[in-house]
């Protein structure tokens, strides 16, 4: 079952259109990640999915409510990290009064907010810091307690805008395990934008590449990285000179690329399946004598690149 | 549940305010400011014109309305400083998109956000008259002069019914350009023009329009006006409630 899925979903400021018909689908506990350079779109998806916009064209199922329908149902069964979340508590407040406040508007009953609220500030490591005011703690310690405040009302879906951008690497990677481990422990489908690349490889199964508001690319991330990349570059290293090597890799009709690098041959082969093994074939009858033939892990950042640049162009 | 939700956010916002050091203060200021000034006129008439003389009668019907009338004032004036820090502040202070992605309807929100200025102004202004009443009758009484009852019965309209009208147009016209303006202080001006509205009280009688009939017509005058403003502009405000705006402009 698809816990978001949008149709055709579309968002208009003016002349700009920030979303352009763009069709995702999130399975149920899955960790999605919506990748893009700024200013692409990600931002104004999730603030359409959590109903905080409203959609100029097409529509969006999350948590099985429909977002031009019935925002109050979607509102209740999606919990929100925004932009910059660590800045979007208030300050004064101390960790656990930012958390009791939204327990109420989020209508968990009075008698279930103070276990609530005491399991998820353990759990994330803030419980000696709850009668801290917000404003106080460190921008690790309010990026938790926001995430605290998403999934305070047991969210089927989190939407998470950026959850680790300002944060230093230590509490980045904290975030990140935090999020593994709600996936894991409360089963709670996240959608998170981000455009740190490194770190949606890490954590998420899914992605999809944004930019001027149109999907690029859609899927599960180990897919996307196969069908861009991995297997097409074969790195070759060879006994002494490596130039003969590069001559017949050059030769072949179906190497589309082949060059040197750092006394490594890296050609990038069509249709590897097929033709790797041609390729090594030939080289072995031209009397290249070859140490290693490898294929060429493409990371998603490669992927990434080659998306967004080649929507550019 | 509805009504709830909205207390929730109007105490949340009330101590909000309270924990912002201009509003604190502005808020006591204004507070014990409405009391004095009412006080200190009154008993400065009773104190420099004799109780037995002609004008004393002329005097405490000049500064009765005026009393009641700046005893109103002062009290709505926090409305527009709480409702500004409310509605426009969250989104200043960037916590208004948390807020709107929680399961409120746009009423419970909108009423929420109405009653943290409403409660506070009303409090003050039934506070403010008790005291200043209060204190009247009893310097009055052990000073051996007539008693003077204040506020009289227009003052007590003024302050009882014209007040919280002002106040709900203050925060009505807030909630209209909150979509509308950047920062606190841009909405604490324009909203806070409905203010205006208690200056008629306080110079009519200075222009000599002293008589009950004519103080009883001013202050119908100001709640006619109080009331067709508050009336629409909270219609305007419910009915042109944006949300997208809001957050568009975050």
């Amino acid at each position: 079952m698809d816990r978001v899925k949008t149709e055709g979903l579309t968002k208009i400021f003016g002349d700009i259109i920030a979303v352009n018909k763009i069709d995702l689908a999130v399975p149920e506990g899955s960790v999605f990640g919506l990748l893009g350079p700024n200013g692409a779109g990600k931002s104004t998806t999730v603030r359409l999915l959590c109903t905080l916009l409203r959609p100029t064209e097409g529509t969006a199922i999350v948590s099985g409510h429909d977002i031009r329908d019935e925002p109050l149902a979607v509102r209740q069964t999606t919990g929100l990290l925004p932009e910059e979340g660590s800045h979007t508590l208030y300050p004064r407040m101390s960790a656990y009064r930012n958390l009791e406040y939204f327990a109420k508007l989020y209508g968990i009953p009075d008698k279930d907010i103070p276990g609530r609220i005491e399991e998820l500030l353990r759990f994330m490591g803030l419980w000696e810091r709850r009668d801290d005011p917000a404003g106080e703690l460190s921008t690790g310690n309010r990026q938790r307690l926001a995430l605290c405040r998403a999934i305070l009302h047991s969210p089927t879906v989190a939407l998470l805008d950026e959850p680790t951008a300002s944060l230093d690497p230590i509490a980045a990677k904290r975030v990140r395990e935090l999020i593994l481990s709600l996936a894991r422990e409360y089963g709670i489908t996240f959608f998170i934008n981000s455009h740190n690349l490194a770190e949606v490889q890490r954590i998420c199964d899914r992605v999809a590449i944004i930019d001027h508001g149109k999907i690029l690319l859609a899927g599960e991330t180990e897919e996307i990285r196969s069908q861009l990349g991995t297997g097409r570059v074969f790195r070759v290293r060879v006994v002494g000179d490596p130039s003969a090597a590069l001559s017949v890799a050059e030769s072949a009709e179906f190497v589309e690329e082949a060059r040197l690098d750092d006394n490594t041959l890296v050609v990038k082969v069509r249709d590897p399946e097929a033709n790797n093994s041609r390729l090594m074939m030939m080289l072995i009858e031209r009397g290249v004598r070859i140490l290693e033939f490898a294929q060429e892990e493409m990371s998603l950042e490669d992927v990434y690149l080659a998306v967004v640049d080649g929507g550019e162009d | 549940m509805s009504r709830n939700k909205s207390l929730v956010i109007a105490i949340t916002d009330l101590r909000m305010a309270m924990k912002a050091r201009y509003v604190r203060y502005s808020l006591i200021g204004v507070a014990a400011l409405g009391p004095v000034v009412a006080i200190v006129t009154i008993i400065g008439l009773l104190m420099t014109v004799p109780a037995t003389s002609s004008e004393f009668g002329q005097m405490l019907s000049l500064v009765m309305p005026m009393g009641s009338a700046m005893l109103s004032l002062m009290a709505v004036i926090p409305a527009g400083l709480i409702s500004a820090n409310a509605l426009v502040g969250e989104r200043e202070q960037n916590t208004l998109e948390p807020l709107l992605a929680t399961p409120l309807t746009d009423r419970e929100l909108i009423l929420g956000k109405a009653l943290s200025s409403i409660i506070p102004c009303v409090l003050l202004l039934i506070s403010g008259t008790a005291v200043s009443s209060v204190v009247i009758y009893l310097f009055t009484v052990f000073n051996g002069l007539p008693p003077v009852l204040f506020p009289d019965l227009p003052g007590l309209f003024l302050i009882l019914v014209v007040g919280p009208t002002v106040v709900v147009a203050i925060v009505a016209m807030m909630i209209l350009i909150s979509g509308r303006v950047s920062r606190v202080y841009e909405a604490y001006q324009t909203g806070t023009a409905a203010v205006a509205v208690l200056l008629v009280p306080i110079v009519a009688p200075s222009i000599g329009l002293t008589d009950p009939r004519s103080v009883w017509l001013f202050d119908l005058i100001t709640f006619a006006v109080a009331l067709v403003l508050a009336a629409v502009a909270w219609y305007f405000a419910v009915r042109f409630f944006n949300r997208d705006a809001m957050v568009s402009r975050v």
